[in-house]
């Protein structure tokens, strides 16, 4: 047929569409249901009511369970909304930039910067809210290390960064073990333990609204400059031949990012495989162009958290950290990539 | 002219390795570069592509002076088409080929249909429209070389650039890329192409650059370049330039590098 083609590029743009008003319904479906999930569950019908409550539309509903939705459920609901989109965004952004699809958000040492920060505040005895800025400053400076150092170096910038990245990974990690060898077992190190396992247990209004704010710039970042993205997964001189200057774009994406995955650890703490796991299922279903795969990362990202927490909470009678569910998922589809690369 | 080069020197760091070098092409030429390995091709198209500073001289293209462009302007004046590779992502070829048009919108918009349109004009001129929704990854050498044209046809630059095209494509392809080549100059682009078969100009350049350590050995048409003096000088191997008519009477020319084991036992 003359101009098939043609047709078939409409239709690919009508799937797209499509999918994308399929994983927003997801989102929203599993949001919703995760409310019913708990020691007190709401159902939607509670959900809507509560929410009613507190622009005073009066109901026969418990005082209790307003309260359970307002402070309790809702922040949590959201933190794992918000720490599934940013961890999943970084993670494709990072993987477009390393032109590596095996690479994860904690390539430039976020995740053990952080860590390192979290772990120093907590020895100091700092309240909740200071471990998590000693976090987010932790995890921020890892990454101004890595890159800063890289400069300076003669090869290639993107293998310099890699390789800086993992130096300072390794020092962070250093510094972490240090601390938990000469912390107090019975309290300190137990602390420090529970923080690096992740957990959204002690998400509240307030520490979502301080790091969700972060996250938000971040997500807009990336998501206002993502056709950008695909001109830089070229070799650096092609995609400068193209007109694009792509160190200022490269440090854009690095500093948006890095907001993005060190506000997700400082509210949730690690949560890993999220950011690696998600960009690989967003390809297979809209494609590998970043004007169509940031948007769908950052859904599904969103679904695949929420359904995580859900587990965590959900699986034995007692809490699990969030960080060892996201792990069990995430190593078997790591071993499954892995596996399938080489096949084709 | 288009493209006007004129006493150009450049290099990495310690010293230049493009040495005074100045030529010129117009719309509607191929400007073949030839030489050994080493002798500058590469640095000049770097040059050329704004990805190194000359020390010495100018570079003008369509009457404006390269280096005082920023990369954006003069990614609207040339369009680099390096040899074909493989993407790490399973991008359709309408995603590679948009690329082309990263100068053309602004950093915070999607592409806008006239993009879509230009890229699939791109594709069109290259008779490659039917691969739009294929996967890049899973296209054969020559038509992701192809494709990669497409991407600088659509970049609306007036200046090819291909940096030893056909250097991974078999003979066939190789034929058919020198076959594209001759095709956009006749639509009125300008193609800069550096190759290894000295062969090649004759059959399509309508100018030669040879160059030798980063200096012009001889430049003007492929009938008084390509001679077997200035090969062997180049090159340092003895040359047969031979003049034979294909089965439809067109004339191609062949160069012969001469075995010296072969002298020997002959």
């Amino acid at each position: 047929m003359e101009r098939a083609y043609l047709r078939e590029e409409a239709a690919a743009r009508r799937k797209y569409r499509l999918a994308l008003l399929g994983m927003l319904s997801a989102l929203v479906l599993s949001a919703l249901l995760s409310f019913w999930i708990g020691y007190y569950p709401l159902s939607p019908g509670d959900v809507v009511r509560a929410f009613l409550a507190r622009f005073g539309v009066e109901s026969s509903m418990d005082k209790n369970a307003v309260t359970i939705f307002w402070n309790i459920r809702l922040p949590r609901i959201l933190s794992a909304v918000f720490i599934g989109a940013s961890l999943s965004l970084a993670g494709a952004t990072y993987q477009g930039m390393f032109r590596n699809p095996l690479v994860s958000p904690d390539i430039l040492g976020v995740s053990s910067g952080a860590s390192l920060g979290a772990a120093i505040a907590i020895l100091a005895g700092s309240p909740n809210w200071v471990v998590q800025l000693a976090a987010f400053v932790g995890g921020v400076l890892a990454v101004f290390m890595s890159y800063v150092i890289s400069r300076k170096s003669p090869h290639s910038h993107t293998l310099s960064l890699v390789l800086t990245g993992s130096m300072v990974m390794a020092l962070c990690n250093a510094g972490v073990t240090m601390i938990k060898y000469v912390a107090d077992p019975n309290d300190v190190l137990q602390q420090i333990t529970f923080w690096l396992m992740g957990s959204l247990t002690k998400t509240d209004t307030e520490s979502f609204l301080w790091s969700g704010a972060p996250m938000a710039l971040g997500m807009a970042v990336v998501l206002l400059l993502r056709w950008r993205l695909n001109v830089l997964t070229l070799d650096e001189e092609e995609a400068r031949s193209l007109g694009v200057n792509v160190r200022r774009y490269r440090l854009i994406f690095i500093a948006a990012s890095t907001l993005l995955s060190a506000s997700a650890v400082c509210l949730g703490g690690l949560i890993g495989w999220v950011g690696l796991m998600v960009p690989h299922m967003a390809r297979a279903l809209v494609g590998a162009d970043s004007g169509r795969l940031l948007p769908a990362c950052a859904m599904l990202g969103g679904t695949y958290l929420v359904l995580m927490d859900d587990l965590a909470r959900s699986l034995l009678s007692m809490e699990l950290p969030i960080g060892v569910v996201t792990s069990i998922m995430g190593a078997p589809f790591f071993i499954y990539l892995i596996l399938r690369r080489r096949e084709g | 002219m288009l493209l006007e080069i004129e006493g150009l020197s450049g290099g990495y760091g310690s010293g230049d390795v493009v040495k005074d070098v100045s030529c010129s092409a117009d719309a509607g030429e191929i400007l073949c570069l030839v030489g050994p390995n080493g002798c500058g091709k590469t640095t000049l198209f770097r040059l050329l592509l704004g990805m190194l500073q000359q020390s010495a001289g100018s570079i003008r293209i369509d009457g404006r002076d390269t280096s005082a462009l920023s990369q954006r302007e003069l990614a609207q004046l040339v369009a680099y088409i390096p040899q074909y590779h493989t993407p790490v992502f399973s991008y359709t070829v309408l995603d590679v080929v948009m690329m082309g048009r990263a100068a053309h919108f602004s950093a915070f918009s999607a592409p806008r249909a006239a993009d879509r349109e230009a890229a699939f004009a791109a594709l069109e001129k290259l008779h490659i429209a039917q691969l739009a929704n294929k996967s890049y990854m899973s296209l054969s050498g020559g038509q992701r070389q192809m494709a990669i044209i497409a991407r600088a046809i659509c970049q609306s630059a007036r200046l090819l650039v291909m940096d030893e095209p056909a250097a991974n494509l078999d003979f066939a392809n190789h034929q058919r890329l020198m076959d594209v080549a001759v095709e956009l100059a006749a639509r009125g682009y300008c193609v800069v192409m550096s190759t290894h078969a000295p062969e090649d100009p004759a059959s399509i350049g309508s100018r030669v650059l040879l160059m030798r350590g980063g200096r012009v050995a001889a430049f003007g048409a492929p009938g008084e370049v390509i001679t077997p003096e200035n090969l062997e000088r180049v090159y340092g191997i003895e040359m047969d330039v031979v003049t034979v008519r294909d089965r439809y009477g067109k004339e191609r020319t062949i160069c012969l590098p001469l075995s010296a084991a072969g002298t020997r036992e002959g």
